[in-house]
């Protein structure tokens, strides 16, 4: 039997870039968090959130792709509903972490003052309309919305990746009509039975989901993934850098008042809507996005310096580590809010959760690298497969 | 690492340049720095009327915090009591239109039954919190806010904003955050003064002027009543700072 099809060598920017976006959704999860003031959106109209979509997409494509060329659609799409089950599993997890917290906190806050706030806990009141609720992903509470678009997005992606094998623009081209409909029309994604709208609009965030599935498409029908006409390169540069002068003014107005915000109040308004994926959003997410491949080869040193392998660790391990990370958040934050909210307990809160998430992901690809040693009296030559 | 220290000595920077409490000469125990009250909008028109000593009307419009539990156990009562005190000569009237459970969008369709009809000279707008309960959509929230402020404006009255409500256990459960943000960059671009309830709830939290957590149950009421009368008086500090 002839050995697997030669693999490429895996693209170390997708884990580095989604491992750093971890790490900024983590802070930028923890409220009034100083260390947020250092993140992508201090310096961009997009956030981490983009970033780890995109590159979800791109390397969902690299590897369920190549499993469709190689073991057929069937297999592909087993393979990727597990993964679906696992991120269903991981969100049913978190909602439970998160009920507790509520319950606690309701119990400190039996207080006249704050009949309004005490709703955060409606739901529960009616505790089994909760958890069905809750799986059938219909309750989305604080900080627990990323999770059922990417379910989402996984589960309707076989599609994609059949529709990418027939040509490989039709996917975009039909993700770009849905994309353009949403924001036309406001279409949203409606939970039932209460009125609620999904904070991430799957409708509109499949768009960024498939501009990365079908680069990574691209990649593995050995085209180059990102554009490498030297003008959009350049282009991209002076956007990007002047998007970040924007958005640095901003953040410099917002710690020191009387630096003028640059073009707020054109802008500031066109940035806003996460939930549907403003194209401003989406825009600076793209030259970002191209600048920093311009600057960052795959074989740049940056990415094989001792700084990045944790990056690069997480970025590999990036279903688990992104869940640890959301728990992290809420439990760091819940420390700084009950005991202290010093700068010292602020800088100690981002150390401990981000070391921690680096241990998580080495103990992880320990354990990955143990299971796999190959067995003496078998075959050696057991493929290392990438993670997704 | 060089850029690691960096990561860690600019935010000790930016907090030693940024965040110095000057106090306002108020020697009472709920004084707050003097930045969370000052804001750069002015209020030209209510100056004018304190100096002429014209009767004054001041509509305040939110939600359950500004309803509070009676009539007059709520700050725009205290807020009333406290600009009387200051300006004797001056007939001031505040009314109370706090609405539990209404979201921004819900208080501003009520403007013209509840604030119009007074025909206040400055209006009071709290808002901000049931949005954030209901994780409602940040975008119609900003939007409802600068429709709202445009019309009282279109009414020749003048407009506060005011943000939420701070509590360590809330602010772990309810995200705040984008919420804040927008009030508070919709208050900058519409040059609306804007007092921050949020940070001087959190300011008196953290110096533990007002602990609510660790009260016994019977004794909250009382001390959410001493709490609504600090706020009503820093409001009326904020107030005519404005009106200066």
């Amino acid at each position: 039997m002839a050995g697997p099809a030669p693999r490429l060598p895996r693209d170390l920017r997708l884990d580095f870039f989604r491992g750093l976006s971890l790490f900024f959704i983590f802070i930028d999860h923890i409220p009034e968090n100083a260390l947020a003031y250092f993140t992508l959106r201090s310096v961009a109209f997009n956030d981490a959130a983009e970033v780890f979509i995109f590159i979800s997409g791109y390397t969902a494509a690299l590897v369920y792709g190549q499993s469709l060329r190689e073991n057929g659609v069937l297999f592909a799409t087993a393979q990727i509903y597990r993964r679906v089950w696992q991120l269903y599993v991981a969100h049913i997890f978190i909602f439970v972490i998160f009920t507790a917290e509520v319950s606690y906190s309701v119990l400190l806050l039996q207080n006249p003052m704050y009949t309004e706030e005490m709703g955060v806990a409606d739901f529960l009141q009616e505790p089994h309309l909760a958890i069905i609720r809750a799986l059938t992903l219909a309750f989305q509470p604080t900080f627990l919305d990323i999770l059922p678009l990417y379910i989402v997005l996984l589960a309707t992606f076989p599609l994609v990746l059949i529709l990418l094998e027939r040509h490989r623009f039709l996917p975009l081209v039909l993700s770009a009509v849905v994309y353009g409909m949403t924001l036309r029309h406001g279409w949203a994604f409606h939970t039932r039975p209460s009125h609620d709208v999904w904070f991430f609009n799957p409708l509109a965030w499949q768009f960024l989901f498939v501009i990365g599935a079908t680069a990574g498409h691209d990649q593995i029908s050995g085209r180059p993934p990102f554009p490498t006409n030297r003008w959009i390169g350049r282009v991209a540069i002076v956007v990007a850098v002047c998007f970040g002068a924007i958005n640095f003014s901003w953040t410099l107005h917002w710690i020191y008042d009387p630096i003028p915000p640059l073009f707020a109040k054109a802008l500031w308004s066109y940035s806003l809507d996460k939930t549907n994926l403003a194209p401003l959003r989406l825009l600076s997410f793209l030259v970002v996005a191209v600048a920093t491949v311009h600057f960052v080869r795959p074989d740049s040193a940056i990415l094989h310096s001792r700084w990045a392998r944790p990056v690069i660790m997480c970025g590999q391990q990036s279903l688990y580590i992104f869940c640890l990370g959301i728990l992290l958040s809420v439990l760091g934050h819940f420390l700084l809010a009950e005991f202290s909210g010093g700068l010292l307990a602020q800088i100690a809160v981002n150390v401990v959760g981000i070391g921690a998430m680096i241990g998580m992901s080495a103990l992880l690809e320990w354990f990955r690298a143990a299971s796999r040693r190959p067995r003496p009296a078998h075959s050696s030559s057991i493929p290392v497969t990438p993670s997704e | 690492m060089r850029f690691v220290a960096l990561l860690f000595v600019l935010p000790i920077a930016l907090l030693l340049c940024g965040t110095r409490p000057s106090f306002a000469a108020d020697p009472v125990q709920c004084a707050a720095p003097r930045e969370l009250i000052e804001d750069e909008p002015q209020l030209p028109a209510l100056a004018e009327r304190f100096k002429q000593h014209k009767p004054i009307t001041i509509v305040v419009i939110g939600g359950g915090s500004t309803a509070g539990t009676a009539p007059d156990n709520a700050y725009p009562h205290f807020l009333e009591n406290a600009l009387r005190q200051r300006h004797p000569d001056t007939a001031i009237n505040v009314i109370n239109r706090g609405v539990s459970g209404q979201t921004t969008e819900q208080m501003a369709a009520r403007f013209t039954k509840d604030v119009y009809t007074h025909q206040p000279a400055l209006v009071i707008w709290e808002a901000g919190t049931v949005d954030a309960v209901q994780s409602e959509d940040v975008n119609a929230f900003a939007d409802a806010l600068t429709t709202g402020i445009a019309a009282v404006r279109d009414h020749k009255a003048e407009i506060m904003l005011m943000d939420m409500q701070y509590n360590p256990s809330t602010v772990s459960v309810i995200n705040f955050e984008p919420y804040l943000d927008a009030l508070h960059q919709t208050a900058a671009l519409e040059d609306a003064y804007m007092f921050q309830r949020f940070e001087i709830m959190k300011y008196w939290s953290e110096g533990s002027v007002f602990d609510f957590n660790d009260v016994p149950k019977e004794k909250r009421a009382s001390l959410a009543r001493e709490f609504y009368k600090c706020l009503g008086e820093r409001l009326a500090d904020a107030v005519e700072f404005a009106a200066r």
